[in-house]
């Protein structure tokens, strides 16, 4: 399932709200058969670029197509691209098993594909029960199920772990492997890198409606320059033994080093005999660098251009 | 097409919206009945008696009044997926918005004649046996009465479809639903009362379903029932043409 019929282009992609740029000039791309998070704080435009995407807002300039046509020009969109937006778009007083069968019927699979998916997502003793007394983290699961109506190739999610518990999240993170093991192509929106980073094999990081970067997690980092961590007796000597390209901070009983890999740090300690009780890479400096490059100071999330220009 | 109607109808039949509705329509028609039955030659009654066909006439096309809960249905058949966010995974499924609309217009006018059925039977059933007792006989069929009813049954489907199309262009539940009750109560209500205006009552949504189940009322004309159901039909298909105009072009975010 690695052709083009499932890669995701945007190209140039505009879309205003009266005097509010939610997106602005934003052009990146998802090649078929691959799970990439799509990041950035709320109000970034994120959702915003989704939407146009699936043909739900009309972009001010530019395309977003999916294996080359729009979503409007998709011949059976259903089984091309299964779309989750919002936390919950169910009337309350429906069933899940009947909401689901309303999208059997237009799309005309058989019945027994709602609770096949149902099974799939884990929901199949809810099924009966309306959507009002669905928890959010179940809201989520039918989303999901909703999504994977028609068996689609390509998966696109907008904020899935929102309102998740850790149990959630976890499951969630099993069963996007599971979809990328299967050879969709997976684009996973979220504001927290965290909670995509260990699942994801690329990002595509916004701020502000345009692009701060495409990549893999590994060239992110690589690209920020890692911190390397080290624990041991001598660190001052470690430290002025650092070549000039790297910079290193004294944290207590550690050293924070930037701008060399922990290979070569290892390598500079055994050849100048310098006894080491720990060598390691700061994992979390993903998130700091994430905030850098979305302009966050780390500290709780702001909202961009208002809760209007993420819609 | 099909497919998409069946999908209508399918989210119609699973919340009991469409219970409730019927529910009305029926207690509605029950009451408007009763009172027209009871009233009938009491003092300081204008409405001509029950012992002539016009009285008879009026009799029946008082069940189109009930038309007030299709139209209702038709707007929360619509509005509902906007008010629950529904609307997006339709739009998925049916990029092409127009379609969706057209289907909500076919599957809201054949639940219009399908509640119409409904309503007309339980009138039949309510209203013969107490004329029987009251020793009324209905002249059928020279009475105009069949032509009543089925004025009814047409009235029902196309306020369905109106309800539809209002929903589609104000898209907020609580702003069409409340609207089009002041609308059909209060404003049209004024247009049938107020002299010079009430020339023009015949031409407007309410006055057209009137002349569909061929009513008279008192100081007002109104035009032919074949014309009212006409007007009617077009009222229905402005209001979803530019609902559909709408809804096609706008964001759903």
């Amino acid at each position: 399932m690695t052709d083009e019929s499932g890669q995701i282009e945007v190209r140039g992609l505009s879309k205003s709200f009266g005097t509010v740029k939610a997106v602005d000039n934003l052009t990146f791309s998802v090649p078929a058969g691959t799970i990439t998070g799509f990041l950035g704080p709320n109000g970034a435009g994120k959702t915003t670029t989704l939407r146009c995407l699936l043909g739900l807002i009309g972009p001010t300039s530019g395309t977003a197509t999916i294996g080359g046509r729009a979503y409007v020009d998709l011949p059976h969109p259903s089984s091309t691209v299964g779309a989750m937006l919002e936390a919950s778009s169910f009337h309350p007083a429906r069933s899940g098993r009947n909401h689901l069968r309303v999208y059997c019927t237009v799309n005309g699979f058989p019945n027994q594909r709602a609770d096949e998916v149902l099974e799939l997502v884990g929901l199949t003793k809810a099924a009966r029960q309306k959507v009002r007394g669905y928890s959010m983290g179940m809201r989520q699961r039918l989303g999901l199920a909703a999504a994977l109506l028609g068996d689609p190739r390509v998966l696109i999610l907008d904020e899935p772990a929102n309102g998740l518990d850790p149990e959630g999240i976890a499951w969630l993170r099993r069963f996007l492997r599971r979809m990328a093991e299967e050879g969709r192509t997976v684009l996973v929106s979220s504001h927290v890198l965290s909670e995509v980073e260990q699942t994801v094999d690329s990002v595509v990081i916004i701020n502000r409606g345009t692009l701060v970067r495409q990549g893999s997690i590994a060239e992110l980092a690589e690209h920020e320059g890692l911190t390397v961590l080290v624990r041991g007796p001598d660190l001052d000597r470690l430290a002025s033994a650092l070549p000039e390209r790297a910079t290193a901070q004294r944290q207590d009983a550690t050293l924070r080093i930037t701008g060399l890999s922990t290979e070569e740090v290892g390598h500079l300690a055994f050849t100048e005999r310098i006894e080491l009780h720990e060598l390691a890479t700061e994992r979390s400096d993903l998130e700091k660098i994430f905030f850098a490059l979305t302009g966050d100071s780390g500290g709780p999330v702001e909202h961009f251009g208002g809760e209007g220009a993420d819609r | 097409m099909i497919r998409l109607i069946g999908g209508e109808v399918r989210k119609l039949f699973t919340t009991k919206l469409w219970l409730w509705m019927l529910l009305g329509a029926i207690v509605l028609t029950a009451i408007f009945m009763s009172f027209t039955i009871a009233l009938d030659g009491a003092e300081g009654n204008p409405q001509p008696p029950l012992s002539t066909p016009e009285g008879q006439r009026n009799l029946f096309s008082v069940v189109g009044g009930s038309g007030v809960f299709v139209l209702i249905l038709g707007i929360i058949g619509i509005t509902g997926e906007f008010r629950h966010q529904t609307v997006t995974p339709t739009f998925l499924a049916t990029p092409q918005r127009g379609r969706v609309v057209v289907a909500k217009l076919v599957t809201y006018a054949l639940a219009g004649i399908g509640y119409g059925i409904v309503v007309v039977a339980f009138a039949i059933a309510l209203a013969l046996p107490w004329l029987a007792v009251k020793d009324i006989d209905l002249s059928l069929p020279d009475n105009g009465i069949p032509g009543v009813l089925v004025g009814t049954v047409v009235g029902l489907a196309v306020y369905s479809m109106l309800g539809v199309g209002v929903g589609a262009l104000v898209r907020n539940q609580i702003a069409a639903v409340v609207g089009s009750l002041v609308y059909l109560f209060v404003v049209e209500a004024f247009a049938a009362a107020l002299p010079t205006i009430r020339d023009y009552y015949k031409y407007l949504p309410g006055g057209a379903n009137s002349a569909l189940t061929g009513a008279s009322q008192p100081g007002t004309t109104l035009l032919e029932p074949w014309q009212g159901g006409l007007l009617l039909v077009a009222y229905g298909l402005v209001f979803a043409i530019a609902g559909t105009w709408l809804a096609v072009r706008r964001d759903v975010s």
